[in-house]
């Protein structure tokens, strides 16, 4: 009964903010494609690449701070799960084994705060991590 | 081994002598006949095309809810294709439509198509869903000819990359 219980509540849930792989199609993969390879270097690749920016908390930051992620229509909650999902699915070799997934409320956090110099910012972090 | 040898002739020599290979062949085509009429159809073919109706060279054709510009199906292409000389626009952008003729409703990529001056037949502009250039992904004003040898606009297509969930 729990369990059923359980279960139409995740199904209503993940109803609300929708599939994100559906989701991804519909914001991301008009620019980054749907194997997430991108057109390099006006459309950054995410395949194979973008799981290490999970290895510093700028590069958490960045990936709900880049335009096409914040400046979205996805909700909060659905802009978590395209991001877990895009890590899970399109990271490749670069996605840790284990990770902490975005959540709805770290979204909310970083999302509305100015992203500053984000080109800047993307040529740090290219320079600082395993690109 | 000799005993599985001598097993396997007489065997062979017993069939080919009791049958003809025109009863064979016979009966083989009866049972690849029957079997394809009785067995359901397997829907692997079926499943990325869905059930339609309407004219793709039609502005009010239900693909198109979205687009903006002039119709491939008009130019020398169709829906997903480009016409000769083209080539397709690499990034694009995506909304859905509801197809009446399931109730469904469908992801759309607008890819254009670049290369050659417009083609000027089937100017369709229906911008469901579009919004303002300030929302890139989502508009259909950007001329999506990026990433292409070349920027010039030639048409568009609406192509059916999936199924968008149930509302």
């Amino acid at each position: 009964m729990r369990l059923a219980l359980v279960l139409v509540l995740w199904g209503a849930a993940s109803a609300a903010v929708g599939d994100p792989r559906v989701n991804y199609m519909l914001h991301c993969m008009g620019c980054h494609l749907m194997d997430g390879s991108g057109m390099p270097p006006d459309v950054p690749r995410l395949n194979g690449r973008v799981g290490y920016y999970l290895g510093s908390e700028e590069g958490r930051r960045y990936l709900i701070q880049v335009p096409g992620a914040s400046q979205s229509l996805l909700s909060d909650a659905a802009l978590a799960e395209v991001l877990n999902w895009i890590v899970t699915e399109l990271g490749g070799e670069s996605a840790p084994g284990e990770f902490d997934p975005y959540t709805e409320d770290e979204v909310r956090q970083h999302r509305g705060v100015p992203a500053g110099d984000i080109g800047a910012r993307a040529r740090r972090l290219a320079s600082e991590l395993p690109l | 081994m000799n005993w599985l040898d001598r097993y396997a002739a007489r065997a062979t020599r017993r069939v080919a002598q009791a049958t003809s290979r025109r009863h064979f062949l016979a009966r083989l085509g009866t049972t690849l006949a029957g079997a394809a009429a009785a067995l359901p159809l397997l829907p692997v073919a079926r499943a990325g095309a869905p059930r339609e109706a309407g004219d793709p060279q039609s502005c009010d054709y239900w693909r198109y809810c979205a687009i903006d510009g002039f119709l491939c199906s008009c130019c020398g292409g169709s829906t997903h294709s480009c016409p000769p000389g083209t080539e397709p626009s690499p990034v694009t952008w995506i909304g859905t439509c509801r197809n009446d003729a399931d109730g469904r409703d469908y992801v759309i990529s607008y890819n254009d198509c670049c290369g050659k001056s417009a083609c000027g037949r089937c100017n369709c502009t229906r911008n469901e869903g579009d919004r303002p250039v300030y929302q890139p992904s989502k508009s259909n004003d950007i001329n999506w000819c990026l990433g292409t040898t070349n920027n010039v606009y030639h048409c568009s297509t609406a192509v059916v990359i999936g199924l968008a969930a149930e509302r």
